[in-house]
């Protein structure tokens, strides 16, 4: 098998096609050869070692920003066939990867929520990568934003490879903060400090915008309601759970607090009651509203539209210190006891390359999390991202807990909960209350891992 | 001389089966042997799991790794019927089943005693009414998603078309039910369709032409004759459709994924999100098993009310 | 029995009602072909008339490009070719188990056969999904995931199947085995020379419904195929089109051409199709 699969294909027209495409490939290819999807179907046979395959999460702008990246690994690296596959975000991807890889058939590399790894890696899913190792690889670890390389940490041990940090943000409408007087001499937005100011300043931008004064998104999407919480909370101070998720430390009085002023904000009508993803991209691209929270993400989004926009660190609400909620990408080589030495030195330098190519994933608004690029003066002079650069250096994550991290149960919980105080149908205490109930059976459970 | 034996067979089928009771050694031999293929295969993947689900029931047994982890006696059992997550997962199981059962039993009725009727289109009909079904429930929910997107989709169209507020289709819990509802009636009423029409196929021309001569009009013809004579399908077709509703799962997890929320989460796709999402293999199993054990009981109440019919059809 | 079908105007005083059947049914099939001829309109639509008319059904630049993104995107064609290799087999190994033991329940007198007959019999009882998790386990330790045989062999175990074949089998007159068997013929040769060739309604009848079942099965691939060259069409699909985003004519040519290859055979095979799924009343 190894023989035939280390040359080259006999038929280099098809191979070609086999390289661009995670696609589709001829008949005769598809039946033919040891790697073949049919005899690994039939006979469970290995992929041969010069295929790479990938597994990410990315659509939109940063699936192609993605795309971009490994374009540039399969024009560095014409021996090895990059086999890249892009999968449904959130549950659904962790749970193909979980299963992959405990069926004995995981990607050689993958794309993992730093929220995600603490489970992953207590499943014993992901392989550990050592200090030498990385640094063999190009990779030393004190190139990388400390915080994300902290929270890829298991046990004392590097378990996954930072890619990015992706802070929950605002963004602002130009012109309707102009108009409202919201920025200053150099065209930026003032500072806002406190909630009286955000207050103000939404109700400046409602009355040029006529309907909203921002948006942030509450229907069907509990995770954006978690977070935009969650930067609230985590600025008067107050966690959720602790001790690997056994244990609710939620504080009510600074949750309803943190509550109480988010209703605030939907009970005037300064940002609206009720409204899907779909929605917010519609009312902030039109400039119906001025304001947007969401995660910097979406940054690509808004470019496609003829919104004129900023984005900024969320302002200081409650306390003085810059917290930021956040995530980060990461790479992973899913733990694979068929990978041999060659297989995995082949995983680390696709990994390493796609951290040189930082600067294009950056488009995607993202901080990278590899120095080299962040510190460099290329990504200084990149707007916005330079806008919110100190977020990675501030940035608090998930709790870590087996049901926690990006799209997990336990930011369904809370976003729910979260998402039924800004429409109104709940009151604050009522929404913690809901909180501390939901999470109560994962609490008490038995974890399954760990 | 084969050919006159068989033959005569044939003729003789009736009169001497009752005969040649106990076969020689071979004929055991050979009984077995022909057995074992499936039995094996029943074993392992089907009574297998059965009781290995059980077994799993009472260990913190972990999906991702292999083995049944420690022993937790009752644990799971006493946190899945205290869960009120698990309990609400059943009671959407329950009201999907309600909301599905009647239109997918009523509609395909109704279009089988209308296509009775025809003679050249009743293939066409046929053919429109039964093509959904064999499309892949992928397929089947882009299309719908598509239909139902929020502001672009056909079906908002169609109800601002009528002067209507068009309604959240799947992002609130009230129409979610209904949306996914309507796609599975879309979808599967064919199956139902056919069956009835192969049902009214077995009702006796004469029957008819009895009626028709009495001057019964068609009504009447419909409840007192056709109706009755048509009761074993009418609840062979609603066992079935209870069972298959009642296994809701594909529809569900790819039109709302259980949302908003876990407000629309069948009880299948609870097992699946703690049993493969959250690795509790041991819980999920519990949980498995007191679905089962209701699964278990409609089925046998088809059974029985199956075996009950049968009887008054041979009567 | 033998009547003509015209005499089945039995009630031709009622030819309005057979008009307003007709009308009925008419409005309702138009309900039914809607949502897959728009999927069809849409899919062939540039994606930029899509966004700026989304509910026109009318475009003046229809075109496949939409199908051959899919195609040169996705592993679409690997995905038609695993589900059809599962389906084949699936369909050859359940047609064959299930025949040879419902013979053996038919026609053979074992001792033991009772006990055997009540043992399948009871698997009705079990419907198959709901056991995925513990089977899940078992194929796991088998080191089955992410073969095709994940997928065949639970397939396989179909009681149903064996039911149908063996009320077929009982059908066939006691005589016929024992004059091959006076010929000579081993209890095998009765069942595969003698026996199978008769019953060809209830092979083409488990054989449609195996084939559909495991083509269009969803839980269970989802479960054991999670590389992505291993996958069948519907799972296939469901695990890339998140990728796509808002790509709505690629959204509606990846869900037709999912549809097609059965389409295609039901269009051929209605017949047989339905008059299978009528015997077995099964899904």
């Amino acid at each position: 098998m190894s023989q035939r699969s280390g040359g080259r294909s006999p038929l280099p027209s098809v191979n070609r096609r086999m390289v661009l495409g995670a696609g589709a490939g001829s008949l005769a290819t598809l039946l033919a050869g040891c790697g073949s999807p049919v005899a690994t179907g039939l006979f469970g046979a290995a992929p041969p070692t010069r295929t790479l395959t990938y597994w990410n999460l990315f659509a939109g702008g940063d699936g192609a920003n993605m795309q971009t990246m490994e374009d540039a690994y399969r024009k560095a690296h014409p021996d090895v066939r990059l086999d890249s596959t892009v999968l449904s975000w959130g549950t659904p991807y962790y749970t193909k990867l979980s299963l992959a890889t405990s069926g004995g058939a995981p990607p050689d590399v993958a794309v993992v929520h730093l929220s995600r790894l603490d489970t992953l890696a207590k499943a014993g899913l992901v392989s550990s990568l050592s200090p030498d190792e990385l640094a063999n690889a190009g990779l030393p670890t004190d190139n990388f934003t400390p915080a994300a390389l902290q929270k890829a940490t298991v046990d004392g041990t590097v378990r996954a490879v930072p890619l990015d940090t992706h802070p929950f943000v605002m963004f602002y409408n130009v012109e309707v903060c102009r108009k409202a007087g919201l920025l200053d001499g150099s065209g930026k937005l003032k500072p806002i400090n406190g909630p009286q100011e955000l207050t103000a300043a939404l109700r400046a931008a409602q009355r040029v915008t006529g309907q909203y004064g921002g948006v942030v998104t509450i229907t069907n999407d509990p995770s954006t309601n978690w977070r935009f919480f969650a930067t609230l909370y985590y600025q008067l101070g107050g966690t959720v759970v602790a001790d690997s998720g056994t244990r609710i430390t939620l504080d009510d009085d600074k949750a309803v607090q943190a509550l109480t002023f988010m209703q605030s904000l939907t009970r005037s009508g300064l940002l609206p009651k009720s409204v899907d993803p779909g929605g917010t991209t519609s009312l902030f691209s039109t400039g119906k509203a001025g304001f947007l929270f969401d995660g910097e993400w979406q940054i690509p989004t808004y470019r496609d539209t003829p919104v004129r926009f900023d984005v900024v660190p969320v302002p200081h609400v409650f306390g003085p210190k810059l917290v930021a909620f956040a995530d980060s990408h990461s790479l992973v080589i899913p733990r694979n006891g068929a990978m041999d030495a060659e297989r995995r030195s082949i995983a680390l330098g696709f990994i390493k390359s796609l951290l040189d190519s930082s600067m294009t994933w950056a488009q995607g608004g993202h901080i990278p999390a590899w120095l080299p690029v962040r510190e460099s003066p290329e990504f200084d002079k990149l707007r916005p991202q330079a806008n919110y650069v100190e977020a990675a250096t501030a940035a608090r994550y998930d709790p870590p807990g087996w049901y926690s991290g990006a799209g997990s149960q336990f930011e369904n919980i809370v976003g729910a909960a979260v998402a039924a105080s800004q429409t109104t149908s709940q009151t604050p205490a009522g929404a913690v209350r809901a909180m501390r109930s939901g999470l109560q059976p994962y609490v008490t459970a038995i974890p399954p891992v760990g | 001389m084969a050919t006159t034996i068989i033959d005569d067979g044939v003729s003789a089928a009736r009169v001497t089966s009752a005969g040649n009771r106990s076969g020689p050694r071979d004929e055991h031999r050979a009984g077995w042997l022909l057995s074992l293929p499936f039995l094996v295969l029943y074993l392992l993947f089907l009574v297998g799991p059965a009781v290995y689900g059980i077994v799993m029931s009472f260990f913190n047994a972990t999906t991702v790794r292999p083995g049944l982890g420690k022993a937790v006696g009752l644990d799971n059992y006493r946190s899945i019927l205290t869960s009120s997550d698990f309990w609400s997962s059943m009671g959407h199981t329950v009201w999907f089943t309600t909301l599905t059962t009647p239109p997918l039993v009523i509609l395909a009725l109704f279009f089988a005693l209308l296509a009775e009727r025809l003679h050249r289109a009743k293939a066409l009909v046929r053919f429109i009414f039964f093509a959904p079904f064999v499309l892949p429930v992928t397929s089947v929910t882009l299309i719908f998603l598509w239909l139902y997107a929020p502001e672009v989709g056909l079906v908002p169209h169609w109800f601002e078309a009528v002067g209507l507020p068009p309604p959240n289709l799947l992002g609130e819990t009230k129409w979610a039910f209904i949306s996914v509802a309507a796609l599975t009636v879309w979808w599967t009423v064919g199956f139902n369709f056919v069956l009835f029409l192969a049902g009214l196929q077995e009702v006796p021309r004469d029957v008819y032409e009895a009626a028709a001569i009495d001057g019964a009009n068609p009504v009447r013809t419909l409840t007192g004759i056709v109706l009755p004579l048509l009761r074993p399908t009418v609840v062979l077709v609603t066992m079935l459709q209870i069972l298959a509703s009642m296994q809701i799962f594909n529809q569900m997890y790819l039109m709302t994924a259980g949302g908003p929320g876990t407000s629309t989460r069948p009880v299948m796709e609870f097992i699946y999100d703690t049993g493969f999402s959250d690795y509790r293999a041991g819980y999920a199993a519990a949980a498995t098993m007191v679905y089962f054990a209701l699964v278990l009981v409609v089925s046998l109440v088809w059974f029985l009310l199956r075996r009950q019919s049968n009887k008054e059809v041979g009567a | 029995m033998s009547t003509p079908p015209n005499a089945l105007d039995y009630n031709g005083r009622s030819r309005v009602f057979k008009i307003f059947s007709a009308l009925v049914l008419a409005v309702f099939a138009i309900i039914w072909i809607v949502p897959m001829a728009f999927a069809v309109d849409t899919s062939l639509k540039p994606e930029a008339e899509i966004a700026a008319n989304p509910t026109n059904w009318w475009s003046d630049h229809f075109s496949l490009a939409a199908y051959r993104k899919v195609i040169d995107g996705t592993p679409i064609l690997t995905w038609y070719l695993n589900s059809f290799i599962i389906a084949a087999l699936t369909v050859i190994l359940t047609v064959a188990v299930t025949s040879m033991i419902g013979f053996a329940l038919a026609q053979t007198r074992f001792a033991g056969r009772g006990g055997v007959f009540a043992f399948v019999l009871a698997g009705l009882l079990i419907p198959g999904q709901i056991l995925a998790l513990p089977l899940y386990q078992i194929i796991q330790s088998m080191h089955l995931l992410n073969t095709y045989w994940a997928m065949v062999l639970p397939a396989a175990a179909a009681p149903i199947a064996v039911f149908i074949f063996e009320s077929f089998f009982s059908g066939l007159p006691r005589e016929l085995i024992e004059a091959a068997r006076i010929d000579g013929a081993s209890w095998f040769g009765v069942y595969w020379r003698v026996c199978l060739p008769l019953c060809r309604p209830a092979i083409s009848a488990v054989s449609i419904f195996t084939f559909v079942g495991s083509w269009n099965n969803f839980l269970w691939p989802l479960l054991v195929l999670s590389n992505v060259k291993q996958m069948t069409i519907p799972v296939g699909m469901s695990a890339v089109t998140g990728g796509f985003g808002i790509l709505y004519a690629q959204l509606m040519a990846t869900a037709v051409l999912g549809a097609l290859p059965l389409f295609v055979v039901f269009l051929l095979f209605q017949r047989h199709i339905v008059q299978g799924v009528a015997r077995t009343g099964i899904k």
